[in-house]
């Protein structure tokens, strides 16, 4: 939007009669003027970063201490200065690897779904509707519902043979699946809860998207014939595509951080296995068992150090690609 | 500009063909399966909410039954009862901490990080860039050890036990400046600003005469946002609060799953009403929060 | 200029952390106002103990902070590492007291105090369970398990097996011959599944071996008594008798209600939770002995942490716990067995019959599995060994592994975990 008029042009006060007493209030009144307009931002911005530097800085530091020594809480004889030697062990670590594969897998089977869903979802939510907003709020629900409470009760849903999902599975004739027993259902039942969680969280992202993109567009496309469906992807989702990597990106440091749902869905929620062959142990779930039950504080900092740079470089990644897409739009 | 219905005949085409109106989406009527799919999302979506109030209603020979009983027992005020009455949970204290702690951390981070998100957005100053793109790595960082050192620092201060510890750590949150931050840009026209400037306004009465009124929608989703994380969180206030007398309500539900095993009728009628305040913070705040999600999304 | 802030902060505290506050009594004013704080889990039947000690001594508080089972072993770890925050009584499970065995140093050495006078009265493999390596005493037994094998009376009748508990308690005074009533039972009951897993009988088996997974000097030993309860675990699921369920599932609860299986190995603080769990099926249990000799399944300990402030009025009213007068008050409130064999002989215990079980005497049963358990040393990693092992033989219970290379898997892993 601009404004419209001659080059320069905005409302302008007379210049003031200079008195004496006046000139020294205009200056002041520059000199402070001065200094709000220079200083006032970090003012502004320094609430966050003091309460970061004493409660977010001082515990990175600390770990990252800690994962520069030995330090075991069943041996401490063993206490120690150990250089990078927990990170050479953590290159060697195949759980380390097995958890990262965890990671990223249950990432693409929740997310792919996830966006999708929450994108046909928005498109739904984007025709004129009665109760919009009894519609809009209810798939919110989710998002509000302690995870504790939903993830106890998912867990039961998939106990094998007797939860719900079981019994749907003989309803139509299939036989049971012991889903923690494998990678492929243990993904995909976290997968599910993962989902549940965040759609509706991702479908009012998109649907606020989707209402930006003026009817014009719509009309000057005039694609012969088309259907909702073919507008809908041919035209509303590329316009919205700025909107949907950002949402991949938010999408991606926390899948990286999974720790609750994989947590509480074992049969035996205190152990942070992962299942009885790590098969949905996820990174988080591996620092927490390297931690506080292997009790190798020392171990569990590195791993979280790789873990944050890891994340950090995905989301360098995705903001590139983000700029990308965007200028090319 | 709205739609409207033409046709056009080609020249030399059968006159009988007929193109297809051609609308936007949301001028289009939705049809009944959409409604459908529609009822079934929001069925998926609150039928955990559902099972909490079967199994909080049920008693604990209900609850033994296999298959189990999708129909609410009335067992609820009994199991309510319990939750309310017994020593050491301090259950009504808690939500009282629970809606103090709350509504401190929502409005400060309300307050905070709006300002914030304006200084990023729209004043200029030397490392901006810089510093936003901290502000988003932060959040990036995995915390299952951020306990340990965040307990002693805690307890350095005196805070162990107390409300302090659930209180100040949250302030001011990352997501929030970001999320302010990218409201801001797209939705306060940068002329607004320059108008405020050349009126003689300060930093801070632009903010409070420009930028205020147009992102009340965005503090009504980051209010609710901030209010509903504070409420659910556990892990920290249970390591700091647990066995205080100064619970929050999620750290009190876990004293009441106390027990080699836990009693669900009761625990789960406990955060039935546990989620009780944020339906109600919800149904009140919805229309405003989901129009401002909405608008805050829009351009990145 | 935060950042440097930051760094002294973290430097110095480090520091603190490092060197945890040495033990200390209150001042010598003896009848100031106190307060001492307790962390567990569950019910102890403490409540009037309390009430009478407070009593008794109306200068000190008592509280009680009840929580979850896993959070409070947790929590208690991590106030451990912090340096402030425990309680000063500390109480931990049997499950985690090998845990806290390893970081005995930050325990006030209970002998200091005088509990040298207690050794012979408690369960010989109990008071070790809290003798540390160097020989302190940082740990003392307030209840124990014990272990005992239920089962189903009228499955068994149905099956052609005998139901009365001598009689079943005879059936299997080995392993082997638990196997072989199974395979009876299976036969007899038209395929049935006889356990409830696997790994329930891996561990009571695991138990009763001389020498468990590590060795005196804490090496890993896993030739000795995990192969052989391997092996009777592993036979029991190639030969079909388990039902391959974990404990605490939906599947679990249903196969108590089901019969789905018919034996399930049981300490004393089950018997109420298979109570609330199958509740039409009462009088339709009893109790026999377990196979192989003793058991236990769980029991708790006291402990003072160093950093507390009152360590003197908190072994008062641990002594006071412990007195025979309240452990039978508890025995009768909450039904938690006494470590202290002495006890064992009191009336009360003796005749106490617990009806959901036919009127099992279950005093008498679960003290004698108590007082035949014998002593196994258990290393310091133990708990990480004893999950890993475990995750494997789940795996067997899952098809994915055979007894053959499941074993090959669990040693390897056992190392791994032992090593790390």
């Amino acid at each position: 939007m601009t404004t419209t008029g001659r080059a320069g042009a905005g409302p302008r006060e007379a210049p003031p009669t200079p008195s004496s007493s006046d000139r020294d209030e205009h200056v002041w009144r520059n000199r402070f003027s001065r200094w709000d307009v220079k200083y006032m931002p970090y003012v502004l911005i320094s609430p966050f970063f003091i309460l970061f530097a004493v409660f977010g800085l001082f515990p990175l530091i600390y770990n990252g201490v800690v994962s520069l020594r030995t330090w075991r809480l069943d041996n401490p004889a063993a206490d120690g200065w150990a250089g990078l030697e927990n990170y050479r062990k953590l290159f060697g670590d195949s759980d380390f690897w097995n958890a990262l594969y965890n990671t990223f897998g249950i990432f693409v089977v929740a997310t792919i779904p996830q966006l999708l869903i929450a994108l046909i979802l928005a498109g739904l939510l984007n025709r004129k509707l009665r109760a919009t907003t009894t519609f809009r709020m209810g798939v919110l629900v989710p998002y509000i519902t302690p995870i504790a409470a939903s993830t106890l009760i998912f867990a039961s849903v998939f106990a094998n043979r007797y939860g719900v999902a079981d019994q749907l599975l003989k309803a139509i004739g299939l036989g049971p699946v012991d889903w923690r027993a494998e990678r492929w259902s243990s993904w995909t039942a976290i997968s599910i809860m993962v989902d549940w969680r965040w759609i509706g969280y991702m479908t009012l992202i998109y649907l606020a998207a989707m209402q930006s993109v003026s009817r014009e567009i719509y009309e000057a496309a005039a694609i012969d014939g088309a259907g909702p469906q073919r507008q809908f992807w041919s035209l509303t989702v590329p316009l919205i595509r700025p909107t949907i990597v950002f949402t991949a990106v938010i999408a991606t440091i926390g899948m990286m951080q999974l720790f609750t749902e994989p947590l509480l869905f074992d049969s035996n929620t205190a152990a942070a296995s992962g299942g009885s062959a790590h098969q949905f142990q996820t990174v988080a779930l591996l620092i927490y068992q390297t931690g506080w039950k292997n009790l190798n504080l020392g171990y569990a900092a590195a791993m979280s150090w790789v873990m944050f740079v890891i994340i950090v470089a995905l989301a360098a990644v995705n903001a590139f690609l983000t700029n990308r897409l965007g200028r090319g739009k | 500009m709205s739609a409207v219905a033409q046709k056009t005949h080609a020249p030399g085409a059968a006159p009988r063909r007929r193109r297809r109106i051609f609308r936007a989406p949301n001028d289009t009527a939705a049809g009944p399966l959409t409604y459908v799919a529609l009822i079934a999302t929001i069925v998926i979506g609150v039928f955990p909410l559902y099972w909490m109030l079967v199994i909080g209603s049920s008693s604990d020979k209900e609850l033994a039954q296999i298959p189990p009983n999708v129909v609410p027992g009335n067992q609820l005020m009994t199991n309510l009862d319990y939750v309310f009455s017994t020593d050491g949970v301090w259950f009504v204290r808690s939500l009282v901490n629970s809606l103090v702690v709350s509504i401190i951390v929502m409005v400060s981070v309300v307050f905070f990080c709006s300002l914030a998100g304006f200084a990023f957005a729209k004043l200029r100053f030397k490392g901006r860039n810089a510093l936003m793109v901290v502000v988003i790595l932060t959040l990036t960082v995995p915390n299952q050890l951020g306990a340990v050192a965040l307990y002693i620092l805690v307890t350095k201060f005196g805070w162990q036990g107390e409300l302090p510890s659930v209180i100040v750590p949250g302030l001011v949150t990352a997501f929030g400046v970001f999320y302010m931050r990218q409201f801001i840009v797209d939705a306060v026209p940068d002329e607004l600003i320059e108008a405020a400037r050349i009126d003689g306004a300060s930093t801070l009465r632009t903010y409070g005469s420009v930028i205020f009124p147009i992102i009340r929608p965005a503090i009504g989703v980051l209010g609710l946002l901030s209010f509903t994380a504070t409420w659910n969180d556990f892990q920290w206030p249970l390591i700091v609060l647990g066995g205080s007398e100064h619970p929050t309500v999620q750290v009190a539900l876990s004293t009441l799953a106390a027990g080699q095993f836990v009693v669900y009728s009761r625990v789960l009628a406990g955060a039935l009403v546990a989620t009780l305040p944020l339906l109600i913070v919800f149904l009140a705040a919805g229309k405003q929060v989901v129009g401002g999600i909405m608008e805050g999304a829009v351009k990145q | 200029m935060a950042i440097a802030t930051t760094l002294v902060a973290t430097a110095s505290l480090v520091g603190l952390t490092a060197c945890s506050g040495g033990s200390s009594s209150s001042p010598s004013g003896s009848n100031a106002p106190i307060t001492l704080t307790l962390n567990n889990w569950g019910e102890f039947g403490f409540a009037p103990l309390v009430k009478q000690y407070e009593k008794d001594h109306p200068n000190i508080t008592i509280k009680i902070n009840n929580g979850d089972y896993n959070t409070q072993h947790q929590n208690l770890q991590k106030f451990l590492v912090a340096g402030s925050g425990a309680p000063d009584i500390a109480m931990s499970d049997e499950g985690y007291i090998v845990q806290f065995r390893g970081q005995a140093d930050k325990f006030v050495d209970l002998n200091t105090l005088g509990a040298k006078d207690y050794n012979t009265k408690f369960l010989d493999w109990d008071w070790k369970s809290g003798t540390a390596t160097s020989g302190q005493q940082f740990a003392i037994g307030d209840d124990v398990g014990g272990l005992a094998m239920c089962y189903r009376r009228d499955l068994f009748a149905k099956a052609g097996l005998p139901s009365d508990r001598a009689k079943v308690s005879a059936l299997w005074p080995t392993w082997n011959d638990f196997i072989a009533t199974g395979e009876k039972y299976v036969a007899g009951s038209g395929g049935k599944k006889f356990v409830d897993s696997g790994v329930n009988i891996f561990n009571p088996a695991m138990r009763q071996q001389q020498v468990g997974y590590f060795d005196k000097n804490d090496t890993l030993t896993m030739d000795q008594g995990p192969k052989v309860a391997w092996g009777i675990a592993t036979d029991i699921i190639a030969k079909n008798l388990s039902a391959n369920i974990p404990t605490e599932t939906p599947g679990w609860s249903a196969g108590m209600q089901n019969g789905d299986y018919a034996v399930l190995a049981c300490p004393s603080w089950m018997l109420a939770r298979i109570k609330s769990l199958a509740p039409a099926t009462t009088g339709q249990w009893d109790i026999a002995d377990m196979p192989g000799g003793g058991g236990n399944w769980g029991g708790s300990f006291f402990m003072i942490p160093k950093q507390g402030k009152h360590i003197q009025e908190s072994w008062d009213v641990i002594k006071y716990l412990l007195s025979p007068d309240s452990q039978i008050s508890i025995f009768k409130n909450a039904g938690l067995l006494p470590a202290q064999p002495a006890l064992y002989a009191n009336p009360d215990l003796l005749n106490f019959k617990n009806p959901f079980f036919n009127n099992a005497p279950v005093g008498v049963i679960f003290t004698t599995s108590a007082k035949n358990f014998t002593y196994q040393y258990q290393g310091l990693k133990m708990g990480v060994v004893r999950t890993a092992v475990e995750n494997d033989l789940t795996q067997v219970m899952q098809g994915k592994l055979n007894a053959q290379n499941g074993w090959t898997a669990a040693v390897a892993d056992a190392k791994k975990a032992a090593a790390n």
